[in-house]
């Protein structure tokens, strides 16, 4: 190679070394992690649940281009946030969710969940939540798990406690349900895959363990008290954590980087409280399964949590 | 070979960042003589290293080309009271921060980063010379006591000093870590901390009679004594390394140094390493904080990184103000970890830097 003369030097600021970990390597071990969950989706539900995955997948990728035309900025999608967002949603919807559900949420996610807030990092939810919510408000009987999903031979353990009562849950097998044998959320039911992708975030710290931690400890200690208090209407504390997509919501949703807090304690606390609402919701309000609804409330606590912090080096 | 000669530099660039020029353009200069003065308090003024003529100079940089070997006569230092001694070693170019009434002088031999180990060597290498800046930080602060921090398992003979061991995990290094270490408390007041080169650079002076002329650095993972002013491709070079286009030449450590501006750029007595680094592409990029959090867990100085470089990115200095800003100091693993690669430590110290000439202006207009 020929040189230049004078030689033309690199001039940069420091650090001029990098740990190495980027948005897109980060974005891309996510959807490692939630590779076995997604196969277990399609190994219980077939296709169907593959065809929602990848429309949802497809939408958001597609949506966030417009989004980027329209704003008339460089586009990030090689970033693969979209990719994420559009596998979470597609994560909490029934596998028998018509395409246009589909596309609605995932575009919905996209566009009011994270590109009306600018790029990637100003959004205050967690954005697939914001479109999840959108079209269970909207469309609430084809949301219904129960009531689309006749054709499998599996049961929606969480509706079946809303409506029936403990006595109609009271011999799940805990197992089973480990397993994925249960309704819900597509990929979110798959307990197994869920948990191992999530330790494995936590494991290599894609993911700080103080938020699973702390959404985890806060379904079982409320459940736990619940179920102390009376026995006969509250279902157990583990059952709360193996059904519906508590453990998702504790590994992937609540710990959606904006919209968390970034310090040690706040993270516990909004973990704490994102875990205390889940069981609320279950136990109190109209909707099975509260994770969604319980995580999008914490995001709107996470400032409030952020205020709690040290006094810088030194101060006087 | 563990030592490079001045008679090796041809040309030498000169840069300026606080300093003002004191030759012109033609004007012939000795080895050693004073060629710019400081602009900031506790430190020392510029010399020439090699004896020739100024054929560049501007606000930023002067350039001299070599051409005898003309040195500027010794100065006697001996016996002097200790503020004449202070003013006479920042004429030489030694660094002496300013402080009264110091009760504890800490010198800091801890090479922060890990592919540094300059300290290591003068500690090793110079005890004579060190020994000689000890004796005159001594008169120069009288100090009821004076405490050298190491990295753990370093052998040496210097009489009369306090040891205290400091981890060798970065950013364990960094002063304001090393008198935490020491003292037990964050930025006392009573304490002033000192590198270890500038002790090196005193015992010189103290030695020599003869302003700074020589320093010690790493390069290729060993200690050399380099005289000042040699050009850093000229260092390379001599040491069997190819400085190909578009590479970049770090002076210091890869967390905090700063890159040269050119191959003929003369190494100054704060570089303490010269190494090339050849990353395809530079670290930081142009591009908006993502909210990960990683820099607000990893900041050492319990500072919100994001939140400050928001404010310096849109120029709202007064709040990365109200946020701290001035007690971040510097250690550069927020930019590390940014997983945006946002130029984090840019940002912290364009918001310093611009708190700082603003309050100098303040100060112009309530003195006049």
């Amino acid at each position: 190679m020929k040189q230049l003369t004078p030689l033309i030097l690199t001039v940069s600021v420091p650090p001029h070394r990098h740990s190495g970990v980027t948005v897109r390597n980060r974005m891309f071990k996510l959807l490692l992690a939630m590779t076995p969950a997604a196969i277990m989706a399609v190994l219980f539900f077939g296709m169907p649940a593959a065809r929602v995955m990848a429309l949802s997948m497809a939408t958001a990728v597609f949506t966030e281009l417009i989004c980027d035309k329209f704003m008339e900025r460089d586009s990030d999608i090689h970033d693969l946030n979209a990719f994420v967002v559009g596998l979470s949603l597609a994560f909490l919807l029934p596998a028998s969710a018509p395409w246009w559900l589909v596309v609605t949420g995932s575009a919905a996610s996209i566009i009011v969940g994270k590109m009306m807030f600018g790029p990637l990092g100003g959004s205050p939810f967690c954005a697939p939540l914001v479109g999840w919510a959108i079209c269970r408000i909207s469309w609430p009987e084809f949301m219904d798990i129960d009531a689309t999903m006749l054709s499998i031979d599996l049961s929606y353990p969480l509706a079946r406690l809303q409506n029936f009562g403990l006595a109609s849950v009271g011999n799940t097998d805990l197992f089973s349900l480990l397993l994925g044998k249960q309704l819900g959320g597509l990929g979110a039911v798959q307990i197994l895959g869920v948990l191992l992708g999530g330790i494995y975030l936590v494991v290599r710290k894609h993911v700080h363990y103080l938020i699973p931690a702390g959404v985890i400890l806060g379904v079982l200690l409320t459940s736990g008290l619940l179920c102390m208090v009376d026995p006969t209407n509250n279902a157990s504390p583990l059952f709360h954590l193996l059904t519906g997509s508590t453990l998702f919501g504790a590994f992937f949703l609540a710990t959606d980087m904006p919209s968390s807090p970034n310090r040690e304690i706040p993270m516990l606390l909004f973990g704490l409280l994102a875990g205390v609402l889940i069981i609320i919701i279950r136990t109190y309000g109209i909707y099975p399964d509260g994770v969604p609804f319980a995580i999008l409330l914490a995001n709107l606590f996470t400032p409030i949590f952020d205020r709690i912090r040290p006094e810088p080096f030194g101060k006087r | 070979m563990n030592s490079y000669k001045h008679t090796d530099i041809q040309q030498t660039d000169l840069f300026l960042q606080h300093q003002c020029s004191l030759v012109a353009c033609g004007q012939g200069v000795k080895r050693g003589e004073r060629v710019a003065i400081s602009l900031l308090p506790g430190k020392g003024d510029i010399h020439s290293p090699v004896g020739g003529k100024v054929s560049y100079v501007d606000a930023y940089r002067i350039t001299i080309v070599a051409e005898n070997n003309d040195v500027v006569a010794p100065v006697n230092l001996d016996g002097l009271p200790g503020d004449d001694l202070k003013r006479k070693l920042l004429e030489l170019g030694g660094d002496i921060p300013d402080a009264d009434s110091v009760s504890t002088v800490i010198i800091n031999g801890v090479d922060a980063d890990t592919d540094v180990l300059t300290r290591q060597h003068m500690l090793t290498s110079s005890s004579g010379t060190l020994e000689r800046g000890l004796a005159a930080i001594t008169v120069l602060y009288t100090p009821r006591e004076t405490v050298l921090a190491t990295l753990p398992g370093i052998q040496l003979s210097l009489p009369e000093v306090l040891r205290s061991i400091i981890s060798d995990q970065y950013p364990a290094g960094l002063d304001p870590m090393v008198v935490k270490a020491v003292t037990g408390k964050e930025s006392p007041e009573d304490t002033v901390i000192i590198g270890l080169e500038t002790v090196y650079h005193l015992g010189r002076i103290m030695e020599t009679g003869l302003p700074v002329l020589d320093t010690i650095l790493t390069v290729n993972g060993r200690g050399k004594t380099v005289p000042i002013g040699m050009p850093v491709g000229e260092l390379l070079r001599l040491e069997g390394d190819h400085v190909l286009d578009q590479d970049r030449i770090v002076l210091g450590g890869v967390m905090r140094g700063t890159a040269a501006v050119m191959v003929s750029q003369g190494v100054d007595r704060t570089v303490s390493a010269v190494s090339i680094v050849r990353n395809p592409t530079p670290v930081a990029m142009d591009a908006a904080c993502v909210g990960c959090g990683e820099c607000v867990r990893r900041c050492p100085a319990r500072l919100d990184p994001a939140m400050l470089t928001n404010y310096a990115e849109f120029g709202m200095y007064d709040k990365a103000a109200k946020e701290h800003v001035n007690a971040c100091f510097e250690c550069g693993l927020c930019g590390y970890f940014c997983i945006a690669r946002r130029p984090m430590l840019q940002y912290i110290r364009l918001a310093k830097n611009e708190l700082a000439v603003a309050q100098r202006q303040i100060e112009e207009v309530v003195t006049s």
